[in-house]
């Protein structure tokens, strides 16, 4: 598990760095394949069937289908990637840092002593990266692979306080991120058709 | 009426199937309209047996008075938002706004929507509740997309992006509750199920599960437009179908609404009331102060309505926040009135801009005479909406007034009162200028289609109706709900 966690940590942190689309998105399929390990671990550890299950989902859909499409569209747009970013990676970095401590220290204060600290402060902290992410970077593409992120995160952090919701519940979270990616993908599509660019700070005409 | 539980469900979503393999346009009108007059039966049917017989369930389906006021809510709005739909796409197509090939399109997307809205509803499972929450999100992003222009795409990626963000808070509010509950319940547990969580609330956690609650208030607070999250809000309402347009704004902020006060009355039990109170008239306030800028200086007839949204859906906060069984009937009238009001408001947006071309308020001139019928009632509307009596908004905008003063928070009151003229202030101003004199060009007298008149004229009539008398059975029914929210348990 530790190893995993290792894993899920280094991930962030690659993410704060990354410019290229291409990258980011590799990042983000070895991410959810480590949360998708996390899973068979904890299957092992309390042999129920339902973390295969969720396993086998994660896989399918957070490490398969939705890497797939973004590969896809980041093929197409080999012009694209993250040019001045609002915070640049060093910043942005420190800020994980940063972000890593306060996970430790809300994991501390709010649930002291708990057997699973070390994944529960890397589901905080995959959460609180993935908003930064999704803050600082202007590139379409870049802000899903921030929001997936953000999911990986509290996906862990449901498996590692009350091993994982209920099944149906689950399939339907499940369903709730392979739509949720289907339209962002849709809309990025959109705006490389409208804008001829997906950098979304050009989406500031409406105001007021 | 397990069954019409059933069907309730099931209709929209045959009616989207139907709608969606429907080349020619005159059965696409036939599909939809037999299908939202069915739901909205069929809806109201199973919400006066509710009124009369209270609470049912079965299985993972639940409906009580609270739910009742809001599946009225919905139904009412699926129902004129369909029949408004009719006249509305079929004009953008005639105005070369869209091609007609992707009208099966737009039906199948609106009967999704209402799905998911029933869906909220009538689940008994906060999980459930979340993942519904969340589809009604993704099923109204591309509606708001739909005009496929730059500013349609701009408002549904801000719209998708903040209202995502917000709910994966929701989520995370939901799994702590799920541990209080599992650390509570051990074995003989049913999962997020709300009626057992209020059951079990006085042992849960309470650390815990304030936590839960300031990510559960973010996170719906956003869905349900409250500042300072609002921001996807005007520009979302805006840039939607005007039928899509009221439909968000009366019925998915009010379905928003509905999955706070269900976790609200769990959170009251365990901690108190004063804890939720003080987030809630916070919210609430600042939701209703926020607006008044916007609305004074506002240049969008749609944004305007979407910044007296964002008012309305913060004085049910307030309300909700007051906490007396007064205060919270006044919030829940006000769910009511605010939707049916706000809905037709949109609609009668939508024909003045296709008639005028333009949302620009300044460029829109004597409504009265270019649009009689349009234009009257959009004045009527307004004044129904900035709350001078006799409509039902009046009541509502008075009753939780009046309960917050009777809960001995006068300063409260006092501020309510101010914030409220402001608004009444730019609402009638920038009305007055848009229905009343002379129309800058001549413009050919345009009437809008029959079944839009009729979407108008029930909206008016139930508005109307609402601030003079409600019937014994509706009025029971929300004066339940109070006590179910106010008085904590099942």
């Amino acid at each position: 598990m530790n190893v995993l966690v290792i894993v899920l940590f280094l991930s962030a942190f690659l993410l704060t760095r990354v410019t290229i689309l291409r990258t980011a998105v590799i990042v983000l399929l070895l991410q959810s394949l480590a949360v998708a390990a996390a899973c068979v671990v904890l299957g092992l550890e309390t042999s129920q069937f339902h973390m295969y299950l969720a396993a086998l989902l994660t896989i399918i859909i957070k490490a398969g289908y939705i890497p797939a499409a973004l590969f896809k569209i980041v093929g197409r747009l080999r012009r694209e990637r993250e040019q001045n970013p609002i915070l640049s990676p060093n910043y942005t970095s420190l800020t994980a840092a940063l972000a890593i401590v306060l996970a430790y220290g809300l994991i501390d204060q709010a649930l002291p002593g708990v057997v699973t600290r070390n994944a529960l402060a890397a589901a905080i902290a995959l959460l609180l990266i993935g908003l930064l992410i999704i803050m600082v970077r202007r590139q379409a593409v870049m802000q899903i692979v921030g929001l997936i992120t953000m999911e990986n995160g509290i996906y862990l952090l449901g498996l590692s306080v009350v091993k994982g919701l209920p099944l149906v519940i689950e399939f339907g979270v499940f369903l709730d991120i392979l739509v949720a990616a289907v339209v962002l993908v849709i809309l990025t599509y959109r705006l490389k058709i409208s804008f001829l660019s997906t950098d979304t700070t050009q989406l500031r005409k409406l105001k007021g | 009426m397990q069954v019409l539980m059933y069907l309730i469900v099931i209709i929209p979503l045959v009616g989207a199937l139907l709608s969606y393999v429907q080349k020619n346009r005159n059965g696409l009108r036939i599909v939809n309209f037999v299908a939202s007059v069915a739901m909205t039966g069929l809806a109201l049917v199973l919400v006066y047996q509710t009124a009369r017989h209270g609470a049912l369930r079965y299985g993972m389906f639940y409906i009580d008075e609270l739910s009742g006021l809001l599946l009225t809510v919905v139904s009412i709005l699926t129902l004129t938002a369909t029949l408004y739909s009719f006249s509305y796409m079929e004009r953008e197509v005639v105005q070369g706004h869209l091609a007609a090939a992707r009208l099966p399109g737009y039906y199948a997307m609106l009967n999704i929507l209402s799905f998911t809205m029933v869906a909220v509803l009538l689940v008994e499972n906060l999980g459930l509740m979340w993942v519904a929450v969340e589809a009604t999100t993704l099923a109204s992003a591309l509606l708001v997309a739909f005009q496929l222009n730059r500013t349609a795409i701009e408002a549904a990626w801000k719209y998708v992006m903040v209202c995502t963000v917000g709910i994966c808070f929701a989520l995370l509010g939901t799994i702590l509750l799920y541990y209080t509950q599992v650390n509570v319940a051990g074995s003989a547990i049913e999962a997020l199920s709300w009626l057992q969580l209020a059951a079990l609330s006085e042992r849960l956690d309470p650390v815990m599960v304030k936590l839960a609650f300031i990510f559960i208030l973010i996170g719906y607070g956003t869905k349900a437009g409250l500042a300072p999250m609002h921001t996807w809000l005007p520009d979302a309402h805006s840039q939607a179908p005007s039928p899509v347009s009221g439909l968000l704004s009366g019925s998915l902020l009010s379905c928003a609404m509905y999955v706070i006060i269900r976790n609200l009355i769990i959170v009251q039990n365990t901690l108190g009331q004063a804890f939720g109170q003080y987030l809630l008239i916070g919210f609430g306030l600042l939701s209703v102060a926020i607006a008044i800028p916007f609305i004074l200086l506002q240049h969008d007839i749609k944004r305007l309505l979407a910044y007296s949204s964002v008012e309305h859906m913060g004085l049910i906060t307030l309300g909700l926040g007051i906490g007396t069984p007064l205060a919270v009937y006044g919030a829940l009238l006000h769910i009511f009135n605010h939707a049916v009001a706000k809905s037709a408001l949109f609609y009668l947006a939508g024909d003045i801009t296709q008639e005028y071309h333009t949302k620009h308020i300044l460029r829109i001139r004597g409504l009265i005479t270019a649009m009689p019928l349009t234009g009257t009632l959009f004045m009527l509307f307004i004044i129904a909406a900035v709350g001078v009596p006799p409509f039902g908004i009046f009541t509502s905008k008075m009753t939780i007034t009046w309960a917050s003063f009777a809960a001995g928070q006068p300063v409260l009151g006092f501020f309510i009162l101010l914030l409220l003229s402001g608004i009444f202030a730019g609402m009638i101003f920038y009305c007055a200028k848009m229905v009343l004199g002379a129309p800058a060009q001549p413009v050919r007298k345009a009437q809008s289609g029959a079944l839009s008149q009729i979407a108008f004229l029930l909206s008016f009539l139930i508005i109307a109706g609402a601030g003079i008398y409600l019937p014994t059975w509706f009025n029971g029914m929300l004066l339940r709900a109070a006590a179910l929210v106010s008085g904590g348990g099942y």
